[in-house]
């Protein structure tokens, strides 16, 4: 029986006559649409949704679509049958990029609900006005001012750095005893009742707007990358987010290497240079966005591995890599910039977040206060996929955690064609099963220059579900396309060719890099499955699996779980929360009780040594596999291989 | 008061394999070999009889080794130099099998030739190995696989980097594959899987774990092996297959067993010592649940199979 099939796209209708049982995907053909199938219609990507808007359909495969989806006509057309004279929709490419049921998209940040500048934030502007001298009151300036800040602010006592005393007077005189100071009300505001001290950070003539922006920075010092939002104190915005690759990187790519490096002669001090003009680099670039200068941004609050705080600080860092493994500081106290070496204002507020260990640093604090883990009410599984994979399991009653090294793949780094999730890199891949040929999105849709950490994913487990590469990743030379071929370090994939790139030269997914990326999700897996099995928790057991990781703005889980990086649950079990660690330093940065959070979790965590005997080592080894040796753990990849 | 011995039930069993095809199977071989088919830890007879003992091979070369201990071209003498007489020598030694080695220098035609005058020469099954350089190995084998189609040869080594080739020829042409893992159990299982997705049937891999002298890393091989067959009982499939392990290999290179001067005189004799330390190293590997044993040295043939036959009896 022939059935007519009309189709939208932009205004005017097209109409083609199919029998009985055709695919939408072909009907479309003979209609002279070209409807995407970049997995080549095998109801795997889900890019080929239409909407049917009227008629009758059977839906042969519903799997990348949404109960919501299907409630409003969302059909895959390489996945649909004709039964009857229908209508369909052909929506814009752009529109239904975002729809897979897969993908987990980092939410936007918000303030913090509540936020109250004047209840929660340590670092405040005010208005002074002072008695103006004469003969009959002969008060020395600082005394004034001190007298101005107790009678007006009923703040007792006053530190101020020689700096700040230096130009005291000058200040004063201009703004004719009326000025606007910066303060640093820490003490006061948490009510402390031994030390009641505050800080002046700075001090300018007149009365400037009180709640003009008053700036401040959350940053996050990762091993391989680097991470800053400007925020504006007085709104909580974030007004700014700018990551750049850390310095050190250079001087090798995990904290054992930098560890040795800075051991040696200037090394410390070389390393210590290198992540401050990271830092300061990102502060220029954040400032110029919003029209501000690197020297009003007055509070500053750092998350970090252990390893990296040691190294920004100039602390010796070589008794975290020896037995017993302990740090100079996992708590160092507040400093100023100047100290520091942050080109904020000089006198800025620094606050490095606690850490637990040596391994446990305040990026994992940091990030268990953003996730919230440290309050979640059934057991939650924190993974930070990141250069230190390090993992945290627990609820509001108990917190284990555990770092393995994960090396910087996910990243974008120590991968032939990696690159941070910037405009250009390459964040989503399908490859033809028939073909091989690939289908990608590239962020900011111009030529792609690299491969992020999802467009990675993506790519590892689509080589791998066509047979690409094997379980052991190997590359199958034999694959019949010119795109598999030879390279220079054995097998490779052709993702793009040079004619379509930014260099002009083909990026391409090397077996080196099929290895970094196995190792890397084998220690992240075999982190959380020994930490799980170390407390007796099934996986299986597990409400939410909470995903961290600077790899980009999203992560498509199922791949994750395809190539054995995620536990195999359902999707739904998944939330992408994306930098985690600058997020718990913003939050740290905006309200004092956040941050006293976060001294809170560092306490309650247990950490638990994965070198302690062999079973990481033999769970690493069995997830050194796609997706791992045993594939009983993995039923939905299983179940795809086998429709393979 | 009667003691009764607990005995372990065991939901797995290690598969029979077996090598070489006779007449009636295709083949031109006078005997099969058939390895495996354990139900239980090694020759723990009260609880299932071992159905299949470990046999041994004699590995011989396919031109004279110049890099083989003295002692070894003493005891085989200018057999050496023709693969077929070494062959039939190593029969007469006590062989069940024969392991019959290519190396670099070899042509293919000189593959193809040392392969079936040996086949010629004896009835015994074989197992090939190429050179042990990924490209050669490919080059070599699949010709000699092809020659000799329907000999259920073994066709080795395969490893996780190079398995390919030799397990696609071995499928077409009806041989097994050697598949050999550095020492993991992990790594076993995954090369295992690789090859099984290729389509091999399962009853034609054999499990070379590596093997580590006496001295060099015997007791993790150990180790390994024996949690090979607890996995292979405990019914993950991937695991029971037969093992093959090479103690004549790893026993001769090393310095113990090479090196006659400038040794410390507490070292004693040479040649005892030599073969004591081949046959030490392949006891061990016996005990810890060894089918196939590649041995060197006719004495130590000789005294394995007394070994063997102490722990069936036992």
């Amino acid at each position: 029986m022939e059935h007519s099939v009309t189709f939208t796209l932009d205004e005017k209708p097209l109409t083609v006559s199919v029998p009985t049982n055709t695919l939408l995907a072909d009907a479309a053909h003979i209609a002279g649409i070209d409807i995407g199938q970049p997995c080549g219609g095998q109801g795997r990507c889900g890019r080929c949704a239409v909407q049917v808007t009227g008629g009758t359909v059977r839906r042969r495969s519903t799997l990348r679509l949404s109960p919501a989806d299907i409630e409003q006509g969302y059909a895959l057309a390489c996945q649909t049958v004709v039964e009857g004279d229908v209508s369909i929709y052909v929506p814009p490419q752009e529109k239904i990029e975002r729809r897979l049921t897969t993908d987990r998209v980092v939410a936007e940040v918000t303030v913090p609900d509540g936020y109250d500048y004047l209840q929660s934030q340590t670092v405040q502007r005010i208005h002074l006005e002072l008695t103006p001298p004469s003969m009959d009151d002969q008060t020395d300036d600082w005394s004034r001012l001190q007298t101005a800040l107790r009678l007006q602010h009923r703040f007792l006592q006053v530190a101020c750095s020689l700096n700040l005393l230096q130009r005291l007077g000058t200040v004063l005189r201009a703004g004719d005893w009326k000025v606007t100071a910066v303060i640093d009300v820490s003490n006061v505001i948490r009510n402390d009742e031994t030390n009641q001290v505050v800080r002046l950070i700075d001090l300018q003539p007149g009365h400037l707007d009180e709640f003009a922006p008053l700036w401040g920075a959350a940053i996050d010092i990762g091993t391989t990358t680097v991470s800053l939002w400007l925020v504006d104190l007085v709104t909580g915005k974030v007004r700014a987010q700018v990551a750049e690759y850390n310095g050190q990187i250079a001087r090798g790519e995990d904290v054992i290497s930098r560890i040795i490096y800075a051991g040696k002669n200037g090394g410390g001090s070389d390393l210590r240079q290198r992540v401050l003009d990271t830092i300061n680099g990102l502060l220029d670039t954040a400032c110029k966005r919003v029209k501000a200068k690197p020297g009003e941004v007055v509070k500053a609050t750092i998350a970090g591995n252990s390893t990296m705080m040691h190294l920004l600080l100039g602390i010796s860092a070589e008794s975290i890599r020896l037995s017993p493994f302990i740090t100079a500081v996992n708590h160092p106290p507040i400093m100023s910039a100047r100290e520091v070496g942050l080109n904020t204002h000089p006198e800025a507020s620094v606050d490095c977040l606690p850490g637990v260990a040596s391994y446990v640093g305040a990026d994992i604090t940091a990030g268990v206060l953003s996730s919230g883990v440290d309050s979640a009410e059934d057991t939650t599984l924190f993974l930070d996929v990141g250069t230190n994979g390090e993992t945290v399991l627990g609820n509001r009653d108990w917190l284990v955690t555990c770092a393995c090294s994960a090396g910087p793949a996910f990243e974008g780094a120590g991968v032939v064609n990696g690159m941070r999730a910037t405009t250009g890199a390459i964040e989503e891949v399908w490859i033809n099963s028939e073909t091989f040929e690939p289908t990608y999105r590239v962020i900011g849709g111009g030529r792609p220059k690299g491969i992020c950490g999802s467009g990675l994913i993506a790519l590892l487990s689509e080589a791998f579900l066509t047979g690409i590469l094997d379980k052991a990743g190997n590359v199958k030379l034999t694959a019949g396309s010119p795109r598999v071929r030879e390279g220079a370090h054995g097998g490779e994939y052709v993702v793009a060719w040079g004619a379509e790139t930014e260099s002009g030269e083909d990026i391409v997914l090397s077996r080196v890099d099929v290895d970094n990326l196995l190792r890397a999700k084998a220690a992240i897996y075999a982190g959380f499955t020994v930490l799980a099995e170390t407390v007796g928790i099934e996986l299986q057991n597990v409400s939410k699996v909470l995903v961290g990781g600077s790899f980009g703005k999203y992560i498509n889980v199922e791949k994750a779980v395809q190539i054995g990086l995620l536990p195999d649950l359902s999707w739904d079990h998944f939330d992408f929360l994306g930098n985690t660690s600058v997020k718990g330093a913003y939050y740290a940065l905006l309200d004092w009780r956040g941050r006293e959070r976060i001294g809170e979790i560092a306490k309650r965590m247990t950490y638990i040594e994965l070198s302690a005997d062999n079973t990481f080592y033999e769970a690493f080894t069995s997830a050194l596999f796609l997706p791992h040796t045993d594939l009983g753990k993995f039923p939905s990849v299983e179940m795809a291989l086998k429709k393979d | 008061m009667p003691i009764e011995i607990p005995k372990d039930k065991w939901t797995g069993n290690i598969r029979a394999i077996t090598i070489g095809a006779t007449s009636a199977d295709g083949g031109t071989r006078t005997k099969a070999v058939t390895v495996g088919g354990g139900t239980t830890m090694p020759y723990l007879q009260f609880e299932a009889p071992t159905p299949n003992k470990p046999v041994i091979a004699i590995e011989i070369k396919s031109r004279k080794p110049e890099d083989w201990s003295p002692l070894l071209a003493e005891v085989w003498g200018e057999a050496m130099a023709d693969p077929a007489r070494w062959a039939k020598k190593a029969e007469e030694a006590g062989a069940d099998l024969l392991v019959l080695a290519l190396t670099v220098e070899d042509s293919v035609e000189d593959a193809v030739k040392a392969v079936k005058s040996v086949l010629e020469a004896t009835g015994l099954p074989l197992i090939v190995w190429g050179p042990g350089q990924a490209e050669k190995d490919n080059e070599l084998l699949v010709p000699v696989s092809e020659a000799t189609k329907g000999e259920r040869l073994v066709l080795g080594i395969c490893e996780d980097k190079n398995y390919r080739t030799i397990v696609a020829t071995a499928m077409a042409n009806g041989h097994l594959v050697q598949a050999r893992a550095p020492m993991d159990v992990n790594l076993s299982k995954q090369l295992n899987i690789l090859i099984s997705d290729m389509g091999m049937p399962k009853e034609r891999i054999l499990m070379d774990p590596t093997t580590g002298a006496l001295g060099y890393g015997i007791e993790y091989g150990y180790s390994v092996m024996e949690r090979l067959r607890l996995a292979a009982l405990q019914g993950d499939a991937m695991t029971q297959f037969p093992m093959i392990v090479t103690p004549g290999f790893e026993a001769w290179k090393t310095k113990e067993a090479k090196v006659g001067e400038g040794v410390p005189e507490a070292w004693g004799d040479w040649n005892a010592r030599a073969i004591n330390w081949e046959t030490i190293t392949a006891t061990a590997l016996v005990e810890s649940g060894a089918d196939i044993i590649v041995l060197r040295h006719p004495e130590s043939v000789k005294r394995i199979k007394e070994a063997i036959e102490e722990l069936i009896a036992a």
